[in-house]
């Protein structure tokens, strides 16, 4: 694990060595994160111009949520995505092959091997806004609240990752199904607090896509009294998502016959 | 301009089949382009629960939106990356008149493999049209589709000069997004932004056409919307010119 965790950063530190030799790319790349961000906060601002509370969420709770969203989402644009996103593309032309030679485990490589650090932007962004709206409470958030809402934050982490393995798995056994705009479409359903949806969509952004976990319920763990359910419903969530994604990827894997020769 | 035509109606039918072989992929890229108006339908209806328009106008929105995508950044500044802009100039047509039958093929699958996706929208939504808005918004919608076309063309142009045009078109899509009509309805933009709002070309591609189909204007604001379509067409295409002109003029092919 340790090996795993030095290996990541290695990677991180030459990625950014890479990408500091064409700087103006870096810069623009990040300015257009930041401009996407800049855009959800100010549509936000302006739906609390008309209302004070959306769907129970008050201004102050409704940005911290989006600040939450940006930081898993940053995420996933700087480590997940440049990895996973047409990952069909790497099976069918060999790249792939590549990937399960090196001397490290294969899901590790598959979802690990290079980052776009100008994606950190919208990480930082994301904490900007988060710590700003959480001094607007009107409450301070406990210890145990502030707990809770990273333990659910690493739930997040956790099923975005495991999602977005286990979409682009399904290459394996579907030639030419290439989900990963279909998963950037789904994944701003995440931006708002699931309580705007109607009934039957909220129920399946819970239980079905657990989308709720990126950023609804962090805030709602940090902004209301403590709830077990809601930790212990993350904590199986998580489980269940590292379970799947690991049951899957080997069952893909033993399915998968090289491309190259 | 009848020759023109018929290789418009050529590069057409050609893309519908090229297209046809990616429907998968086709549904995805709906989704995608949908799913921002399905949300704003969701925050607005749960922010002004009272106003049954709001939800008649995200419906609108939703069909305009497929109705007008555009993906310039990908059928044109690619082929300038990749080098095959160099055949498309030796063939004796304007080259923009492919990108053209290209995202009319692609707007045509958007719209009919979205069709469910607006219908199961509009009878959750309890969204209601009158036959004369409709009628009233259709040129709207035309000139919409033509607007965001030469806007993203121009943007796309910028591959001439930099290797960032998809970034460049994403800052585009941002602004449409946000100052359009889908991030919030012009109309309930905060007070000085609105008359700004109004007269810039993002709701002339996208909002504007959604609210004449929900009947949310009046004669005059109509005729000041329909006015602005047309002044931005005009600018688009004299820009979209004059940008080309320069491009092609500094375009190096390489190879032969």
């Amino acid at each position: 694990m340790l090996r795993l965790g030095r290996l990541f950063l290695r990677v991180v530190s030459l990625t950014i060595q890479r990408e500091l030799a064409h700087r103006v790319n870096l810069f623009f790349q990040a300015t257009l994160a930041l401009t996407q961000v800049a855009a959800g906060l100010a549509a936000l601002s302006v739906i609390y111009t008309h209302v004070n509370t959306l769907a129970g969420w008050t201004a102050a709770q409704a940005t911290l949520l989006l600040g939450i969203y940006e930081i898993v989402s940053g995420l996933l644009q700087a480590f997940i995505e440049p990895n996973l996103a047409f990952f069909s593309n790497k099976i069918y032309g060999g790249e792939l092959d590549d990937l399960l030679l090196q001397p490290a485990p294969s899901l590790f490589t598959a979802s690990f091997s290079t980052c776009q650090p100008w994606a950190l932007a919208e990480v930082g962004l994301g904490m900007l806004i988060g710590g700003l709206s959480a001094t607007h409470l009107g409450s301070i958030p406990t210890a145990g609240g502030i707990v809770a809402a990273l333990l659910l934050l690493l739930v997040g982490i956790i099923i975005m990752w495991a999602s977005r393995v286990l979409l682009a798995s399904l290459a394996f056994w579907a030639q030419g199904l290439e989900l990963s705009v279909l998963y950037s479409g789904w994944w701003q359903l995440g931006r708002y607090p699931i309580t705007i949806y109607p009934g039957p969509i909220r129920w399946v952004l819970t239980y079905i896509v657990p989308v709720a976990f990126i950023a609804t319920f962090p805030a709602y763990a940090l902004t209301h009294p403590l709830d077990p359910l809601l930790l212990a419903g993350g904590a199986a969530a998580a489980l269940g998502a590292l379970v799947a994604m690991r049951l899957v990827w080997r069952a893909a894997l033993r399915r998968y016959t090289s491309a190259t020769s | 301009m009848r020759q023109m035509s018929r290789l418009l109606a050529a590069y057409i039918r050609r893309y519908v089949l090229q297209w046809l072989a990616a429907r998968s992929f086709v549904l995805t890229l709906v989704v995608d382009q949908g799913i921002t108006p399905l949300i704003g339908l969701a925050v607005w209806a749960a922010a002004l629960p009272g106003q049954p328009g709001i939800k008649t106008y995200y419906v609108a929105l939703l069909v305009v939106q497929l109705f007008t995508v555009s993906y310039e950044q990908h059928t044109f500044s690619n082929r300038v990356y990749e080098g095959q802009l160099a055949d498309d100039l030796l063939r004796p047509h304007p080259v923009l008149l492919a990108s053209l039958g290209e995202n009319i093929a692609v707007r045509g699958f958007h719209v009919v493999i979205g069709l469910p996706i607006i219908l199961m929208a509009g009878w959750v939504a309890g969204a209601r049209f009158g036959w004369a808005d409709v009628a009233l918004a259709a040129p709207a919608l035309l000139l919409a589709a033509a607007l965001r076309f030469l806007f993203t063309a121009l943007l796309s142009l910028s591959a001439f000069w930099t290797e960032q045009a998809h970034g460049i078109t994403g800052l585009g899509n941002t602004l449409i997004f946000l100052l359009g009509g889908t991030a919030v309805p012009v109309a309930l933009l905060p007070g000085p932004l609105q008359a700004l709002g109004a007269a810039l070309p993002f709701p002339a591609m996208l909002g504007f056409p959604a609210e004449v189909a929900a009947g949310q204007l009046t004669p005059g604001m109509m005729l000041s919307g329909y006015s602005w379509q047309l002044g931005w067409i005009a600018v688009s295409a004299a820009l979209l010119l004059v940008v080309w002109r320069a491009g092609v003029r500094r375009y190096t092919a390489v190879g032969g």
